[in-house]
Parts: structure tokens; sequence; C-alpha cells
């Protein structure tokens, strides 16, 4: 078990040093140099070369990618051009906000994905199935922001239950986490549905039905557990989805979360702060994907730990 | 009775019985695709964005960009079904523009992805050893990417532009078909034919194109069946974050995105661009989940 673990976080650093370097690169490769935000254009070649040197940006490219690289260790993102304040202060600042939205919208997406894959799997081909799947259908083909901006017309604006903007209550989060949590709900209920289906077809459910037991009693203890195992690995991989769509819901209802902060510096040019939010995002899904295939070879004893 | 009849056939009745065969098997596949009306809807749905792309200038009653303050934020109205955006022009006529936009990204986006993943995994299958190493090796870290941050990440660096954001969609969408296709040449490389080409002499290339990836086209269909929509969200989200298609172009991301600043006093600059996403990516998830459904059951859920 510890080695499958060992081993599955091995497999996770290639990914991590290119996400570096990649992350790395978005600095080096936008067009114009980031310093002529700091200094603008009336500066002699002096200054200008004397800030470039204060950035370290007068060294050969992989000098400075070793240098930012050894800087990540020690969570040191460097300072934002535009704050003059150190990225991980921000980004620590900007985080909770952020956890606090993806984990309501997560917790939403389950309780509505789950029961409603049930139903629709044991209700398979009825009125019952059609309804949930075709909700489900519309659900995935909704754009997340256009989602977000009709729950802040309609429930904000119209009927002015919840605020418009901003963040401070449970009442702010309420209509981000629910546009965030039903978009994903959607996949979710169509893999839950497959999942219960194939376990239904399974030879002990047969026999659990033909000891005489009771057709709840053979979904909800013998059946479910079982259609759940590859959820789990299914709610790893939505992460990203979950994070990206926080991203464009917090750019629409003014919530001053780690995606905002990425969105509005690049608009900004601010890239130490780009790097940073990025990186810490980017981690975010890949640790979220290791604690999943973690989870998911102990709960299931049929993947061996070699 | 029959074996004398097919020893008298001649290289010409065999190639037309043939394609009476493919012809027939072709018309058995479209009766089965839409007894789904699921798929006939979405086909339907694909058929008239494709004619409203190609005879945009005759749908749109104004060019996309033509500007008329005085029509600042008009709601709907009979000259301007949609009513105006802020620079009063007219929202209809950038929806009906705005499609082609959609599918340019769609199919130039998805046709680079496929063209990129389906070469390396066709590699990776076919030749193994080393090669399929580093190509594997390559496409399990860029799947580990969440999707929408690379893409975020490729147009902060390359910066916002239609091409750009075609080249964001292409590099993080290739790695999906690299895998398929490598996973089909594995399994294809070991039957039969393949063999006996091998043993007629046929070289790598001709195996490959005329005798492989012919065989692999049920599941790559269906797959760039299914990247169409992806692409079309992907592209629509960057671009109404402010970092895809700019204004003026009129992609229905970034009509979106400059409507959401007159969400209140113009919601239909908004509301409908987003719905005309959502019914396009639907079309597009309708049809490719009946496609895979007739031609591949094996990748069914």
């Amino acid at each position: 078990m510890l080695k499958y673990a060992i081993k599955r976080i091995i497999l996770a650093i290639p990914v991590i040093i290119s996400m570096t370097i990649i992350v790395f690169l978005i600095l080096h490769l936008a067009p114009g140099e980031p310093i002529d935000l700091i200094v603008g254009p009336n500066v002699t070649p002096e200054v200008y070369e004397s800030i470039r040197h204060k950035y370290g940006l007068d060294q050969p490219l992989i000098v400075q990618y070793f240098k930012f690289l050894g800087n990540l260790f020690r969570l040191d993102f460097g300072d934002s051009i535009l704050q003059q304040r150190p990225v991980s202060r921000l980004i620590l600042e900007r985080l909770p906000v952020t956890l606090k939205l993806g984990i309501a919208g997560f917790i939403l997406s389950v309780i509505i994905a789950i029961p409603l894959g049930i139903l629709a799997a044991v209700n398979r081909n009825t009125i019952i199935d059609y309804t949930c799947m075709t909700g489900a259908m519309l659900g995935m083909s909704l754009p997340t922001f256009w989602f977000g901006l009709l729950l802040l017309y309609f429930f904000a604006y119209r009927m002015r239950i919840f605020p418009i903007s901003g963040y401070g209550t449970w009442k702010h989060l309420v209509l981000p986490a629910f546009a965030l949590g039903l978009t994903d709900a959607a996949v979710t209920a169509r893999m839950m549905r497959s999942s219960m289906l194939e376990v239904l077809g399974q030879d002990y459910v047969r026999t659990a039905r033909s000891k005489g037991l009771a057709e709840k009693v053979v979904i909800y203890q013998h059946a479910l557990k079982n259609a759940l195992i590859p959820i789990v690995t299914l709610l790893g991989m939505r992460l990203g989805w979950i994070i990206g769509g926080s991203v464009v819901l917090e750019t629409i209802f003014s919530i001053p979360g780690l995606g905002r902060l990425m969105i509005d510096s690049i608009h900004s040019r601010d890239y130490p702060v780009v790097q940073g939010s990025m990186i810490v995002l980017t981690s975010a899904i890949i640790l979220g994907n290791i604690i999943a295939d973690i989870l998911y070879a102990v709960i299931d004893p049929r993947i061996k730990f070699d | 009775m029959t074996n004398i009849r097919v020893i008298k056939m001649g290289e010409k009745e065999i190639t037309k019985a043939i394609e009476e065969n493919q012809k027939d098997s072709f018309q058995d596949f479209v009766r089965r695709l839409f007894k789904n009306k699921a798929a006939l809807a979405g086909f339907t749905i694909i058929m008239i964005l494709i004619i409203v792309a190609i005879f945009a200038p005759l749908i749109a009653p104004y060019e996309y960009d033509a500007q008329n303050l005085k029509f600042f934020l008009r709601p709907p109205s009979k000259e301007h079904l949609l009513g105006t955006d802020e620079f009063g022009r007219d929202v209809f006529s950038r929806i009906v523009y705005g499609s082609r936009i959609s599918l340019q990204i769609g199919f130039i986006a998805v046709g680079i992805s496929l063209l990129i993943g389906t070469i390396l995994g066709a590699l990776a299958g076919y030749y193994g050893g080393v090669i399929d190493y580093v190509i594997t090796g390559i496409t399990d870290i860029a799947l580990s990417f969440p999707t929408i941050l690379l893409a975020i990440a490729f147009v902060a660096a390359l910066g916002p532009s239609l091409v750009n954001v075609m080249i964001a969609v292409a590099l993080v969408s290739w790695c999906g078909y690299c895998r398929l296709v490598r996973a089909e040449f594995l399994s294809l490389r070991e039957q039969e034919f393949v063999e006996a080409a091998v043993v007629l002499g046929m070289d790598d290339k001709r195996i490959i194109f005329n005798h492989i990836l012919p065989n692999s086209a049920a599941p790559i269909i269906v797959m760039t069946t299914l990247e169409f929509p992806k692409a079309i969200i992907v592209e629509s989200t960057l671009s109404f974050l402010g970092i895809g298609v700019q204004p003026p172009t009129p992609s229905w991301g970034s009509i979106l995105s400059s409507g959401k600043f007159f969400l209140y006093e113009a919601p239909w600059i908004s509301i409908v661009p987003g719905f005309m996403i959502m019914i396009v990516v639907m079309g597009f998830n309708l049809f490719g989940d009946a496609l895979r459904d007739v031609l591949d059951p094996r990748l069914k859920e």
C-alpha cells in the first residue's frame, strides 16, 4: 500500500517539473519585457539595466529557471510588480476564498449527482431515467460562465434573493457554488448511472436478489458500495474542472479568490503573480489526482500494489 | 451453385459487389444512427450551424461591425431582432457571424490536435520500444494538466488572438487522440491482415496509412465529434475572460464578455450567445454519444 502511494507520488514528479518549466516560460515567451511595466518609457539605459539586473532578467534563461525553481522550494514566488508585495502573501490571502468556493461546489455536485445517477440507473429506460439524463445532457452542455451570469441576473438582480457581487457572508457563495456544482454534477451523474448499471448486472447482485433480499437492500447495501468506487477517481479528475470553473465564476461574482487574482494579473501583465497562482492552482489539481488514485487503491482491493 | 457463380465473377464484378455491400452497410449504419432521436436532433443542430456559418452574410441584416451610436443598447425590436450592443451594433448579426468563429475554432483547433495526436499515437503504437516510451511519457504528463489552466497559460504567453486561441486549444487536446490511436495500433498491429501486409513486403508508411489507420477510424471519428464541443467551450471561456478572441471579432464568447458589463441594462447581449453555445455544444454531444453507440460500443461509458 505504502509502496503504491510512494510510486504514485514519484510518478508525479516529472509532471510537476514540466509544469514549472511551462509556467516559467510564460514570463519569457510573453511579448514585451515585463519590466517595461515598472520602468515606463522615459528611463536612461543605465537605470533600465540596473532594474533588469535587480530582477535577474539579464542572466541566461537556464540560470533564471534554476533560480526560479530554487525559490519555489522555499515557496518564494518573487514580488508582485504592481503591488510590490510578496506573491506568496497575495496567494495566501486569496487561496482560502477559492478553496471555500471549490469545496462548496464540489459538495453540492456530489449531493446532486449521486442520487440522480442511482435514480436513473434503478429506473432504467423509464421516464425518470430519461428526465435525469436529459437534465445531465443539458448540464454538460451549459457553459459555466453563462449559467453564472443567468443566476446573477435572475436571482440577484431581478429577485434580489442573493447579493449581486462581493464576498463575505455565506449568501455570497450560494449562486457561484450552485453554478459550479450543477454543471459539474451532470458529468458525475452520467458516470454514476453507468457505474450503477454495470454493478447491477453482476452475479453477486443476482445472487442477492435470488436470495429474496428486498430490492432496497440489494441496491443500497450490495450494489451502491461497489458502484461508488470508480466515482472516486472521477471526482479526483473533476477537480481540475472545478478549479477552472471557479476561476471563471470568481470573475463574474467579483469574488476575491486566487482565480480572479490570476486573470487580473494576466490583464495587467503582472507575471510573477500569474506564475505563482498558476503553480498553486495546478499543484492543487495534481495533488487532488494523486489523493484520488491512492484512495481508489485503498477502497478497491482488486488494484494491485506493485 | 453459388460457388460456380463466384468463380465466374470477373474482377469488375467483384469490385462492384464489394461496393454494393459497402453501400448497404453504410445505409444500414445511417438507419441505425438516426433511429436514435437524439442523434437526429444533434445532427440537425450541427447542420443548421454549418448553414448559418456559410450563409452568414445573407442571413445577417447588418454587418457585424456596423456601429451606430444612435442605437446604444436598444432592446430587441423589429429592426434589431436581438437588440443592439454598446456600440449600437446589431446583436443578431454578430451572433450569426459568431457561428463562423465557433466552427473555425472547432475545425482548425481540433484538426491540428487530431493531426498531432494521430501521428504521435501511430508512431508510438506501431514502433513501440523507445519511441513508445518517450511519446507515452509526454502524453501522460500532458494529460495530467488541467485543460483550462493550461489553455490560459498558453494564451497568457502567446497573447490574446483568434489564432493563439486555436493553438492553445490544439495544444491542450492532442493527448487524448495520441492515447487512443496508440491503443488502437497496439491491438491492430497483431492482427493477421497487418502480418500479411508485412509479409507481402509493404513499407511501413503504406501499412500505417492504408491498413491500420482506416481500421481505427471509428473511435477517432467519435472522439473528434466529442472534441468539437470541448474546443468551443474552451474558446468561449477564454474569450469570456478577455484573453481569447478580441473585439470587434464576434465570437460568442467575446460578445458575451462585452455584454457582461451591461448585464442589467441589456441582458439580451449576454443571454443569447450563451444560449447558442449551449445548443451547439449539446448538438455535438448528442450526435457524438449516438455515433459512439453505433460505431464503437466498446467506448461506451
